[in-house]
């Protein structure tokens, strides 16, 4: 136990150390939802019909960005927090960890809770935008987006560390997963609603482990259900899986189920490596 | 006293390359123990399945009395590691690196504090605890690592190259804290090494090569047992002066990269007032010596363990890694 919570600290010491990569973790959202966001919420709203009045009048986009923005510096963090593991292998540490008693099962544990704590607190720090952009945000959301946030970033933590086992130089790591990524915060509703998309890209989007993690940021923030439905529907938070529309507590499901996977891959690959 | 380190049989096997070929060997607690040999002798793979790193694929290792496959934990526990490459985190300081290893190795919390201080005295690194490794000279991580490799209090310690690509001063000291240790602690200490000077500290050599153990003894008595002065000239015309020697003296003669051929003969001091006198061929200069453990592989092989034979990878990355 005291292993896992050893190999946790040091991810989050390094974390706080770092400040560059504390000050710049700020540059990629604020450029989405400054330059991305307030530049095509005029074209956005006009799409919608918005510029007339009606339910949809009430559609702000930069609004409607944001648990998006939360949901990809979560995922961004935890899947590059498992470049640390590439990085040990590369300048020597893994081998002081791979060489102790410690359980190869708890240090890929240890690994990933690390990952995933510091994708948390990486979320949390994005709140810091909320004051500009006129988001509605209570103390019982923050509350509801930790654990969310925890388990969403936990999952993707798995699967980076999945591929950071397969791979031995840093800049196949960061190769893979740059690939990777576009496609899964694009179709995954974080920066635009998934309404009105060709059939073949919906199912990418229903696989995609993104989508139900960005639903659900949006189910806390957005409060959907106090919507007007027409604005949801335009908004694209009826998340549907073969016509049924997917709850909360479902959402939490899928994601567990893909954590519980993906831990189980990741160790196993990661037990299987060398020193 | 028992021996700690038992070796029966130990192969390893890649594809179709045998890097060890069947080792046996016994250490004694607290001995001091060498393993000498070029690149590629074997040394490493054989520190690696003695440490648990790498899997046998044939013959028995124990350690403190535990098996190296079936019990490697128990291994785990009873050994220090000293890589050739460096394995601290340079992001974290001092105390950090070394109350993080406190932890994997299961140090009970209440001695943690005394371990720390206790082992950042013996290599004089008490005043810089709290400092940044990253800001650390190359010496400096080199004796952090050995602190942190006695932490858990190893009953067998393993240097791997411990000195390459440090300053000859700073190799000094670094022997100067293993043999401290040695003293202090009583732990048995099992290093590799292709400095031979640095192998005349051991209590007993082991010399490798090709996958093999081709001797194993004390420095001194290997050194007997080349036999003789070492006797190195150099002439006007090396390749008769050669010939020349061997006709007369029928002894082997080797030459070296420096252009120097070197020869062993019985009462050497004698043997160089005669041999100055009667050769016809110019003798430019002309020396002589005691064996070292350097002839002695010379003596086995025939070939010289060259000081160069450190890659030359492992010596940018190390000093890559010192503070600009």
């Amino acid at each position: 136990m005291e292993g896992i919570y050893a190999i946790w600290q040091r991810d989050v010491i390094k974390f706080f150390r770092d400040r560059a990569r504390l000050i710049g973790s700020f540059a990629m959202p604020f450029m989405f939802l400054v330059l991305f966001g307030s530049g095509m919420s005029g074209a956005m709203s006009s799409m919608l019909g918005g510029n007339a009045s009606g339910p949809l009048a009430d559609f702000d986009f930069v609004e409607f960005m944001f648990p998006g923005i939360i949901g990809m510096t979560v995922f961004n963090t935890a899947i590059f927090s498992a470049l640390s593991v590439v990085q040990d292998k590369e300048f020597g540490y893994m081998r002081e960890i791979l060489v102790s008693p410690l359980s190869r099962v708890s240090i890929a544990i240890g690994k990933v809770l690390g990952g995933s704590t510091v994708a948390v607190m990486q979320g949390l720090m994005m709140l810091i935008f909320v004051p500009f952009i006129g988001v509605n945000i209570t103390f019982l959301m923050v509350i509801k987006l930790i654990p969310i946030m925890f388990l969403v970033a936990f999952a993707i933590s798995a699967i980076g560390l999945l591929i950071a086992s397969s791979l031995k130089t840093s800049q196949g790591f960061q190769m893979v997963v740059q690939i990777l990524i576009f496609p899964m915060l694009f179709l995954s509703g974080a920066l635009f609603p998934l309404s009105g998309m060709p059939a073949w890209m919906n199912v990418i989007v229903k696989v995609n482990p993104l989508t139900y993690s960005v639903d659900m940021f949006k189910k806390i923030i957005l409060q959907p259900d106090k919507m007007d439905p027409a604005l949801r529907q335009a908004m694209g938070l009826d998340l549907t899986i073969f016509n049924h529309v997917i709850t909360f507590s479902q959402e939490i499901i899928v994601v567990s189920l893909i954590s519980i996977i993906f831990i189980v891959l990741a160790t196993i690959k990661f037990t299987k490596s060398e020193a | 006293m028992g021996n700690i380190v038992e070796v029966k049989g130990l192969k390893k096997r890649y594809k179709d390359f045998e890097a060890v070929k069947g080792l046996d060997l016994e250490v004694a607690e607290g001995e001091i123990f060498g393993f000498l040999g070029p690149n590629g002798a074997g040394k490493s793979t054989t520190i690696n399945m003695l440490s648990t790193i790498t899997k046998p694929s044939e013959g028995v290792a124990k350690i403190n009395g535990y098996d190296n496959v079936t019990e490697k934990n128990k291994v785990r526990e009873s050994i220090g590691l000293i890589f050739q490459e460096s394995t601290l985190d340079e992001k974290l300081t001092a105390n950090e690196n070394l109350m993080l290893h406190c932890k994997f190795y299961k140090v009970p919390k209440e001695k943690r504090e005394e371990r720390i201080q206790e082992v950042l005295q013996i290599v004089d690194l008490e005043d810089k605890r709290s400092n940044i490794v990253e800001t650390f000279s190359g010496g400096m991580k080199r004796r952090l690592e050995i602190a942190r490799g006695l932490l858990h209090y190893p009953r067998v310690l393993f240097l791997d190259e411990p000195t390459v690509g440090l300053d000859p001063q700073t190799r000094n000291h670094i022997w100067e804290y293993i043999l401290k240790l040695k003293k202090k602690q009583g732990i048995t200490i099992f290093l590799t090494t292709h400095y031979m000077d640095e192998a005349e500290i051991c209590d007993r050599v082991a010399v490798m090569d090709g996958g093999q153990l081709i001797a194993l003894d004390t420095p001194e008595q290997l050194k007997t047992n080349v036999g003789g002065d070492i006797i190195e000239v150099s002439t006007t015309d090396n390749i008769n002066a050669k010939q020349k020697i061997e006709e007369l003296y029928q002894t082997d003669v080797t030459e070296s990269s420096e252009g120097k051929l070197s020869f062993q003969v019985q009462d050497g001091s004698a043997f160089l007032v005669e041999f100055v006198k009667n050769f016809d061929i110019p003798i430019t200069t002309v020396n002589l010596r005691r064996p070292t453990l350097n002839d002695v592989f010379l003596h086995l092989t025939g070939r010289e363990i060259r000081e160069e034979s450190v890659s030359q990878r492992d010596l940018m990355k190390r000093n890559m890694r010192r503070p600009h």
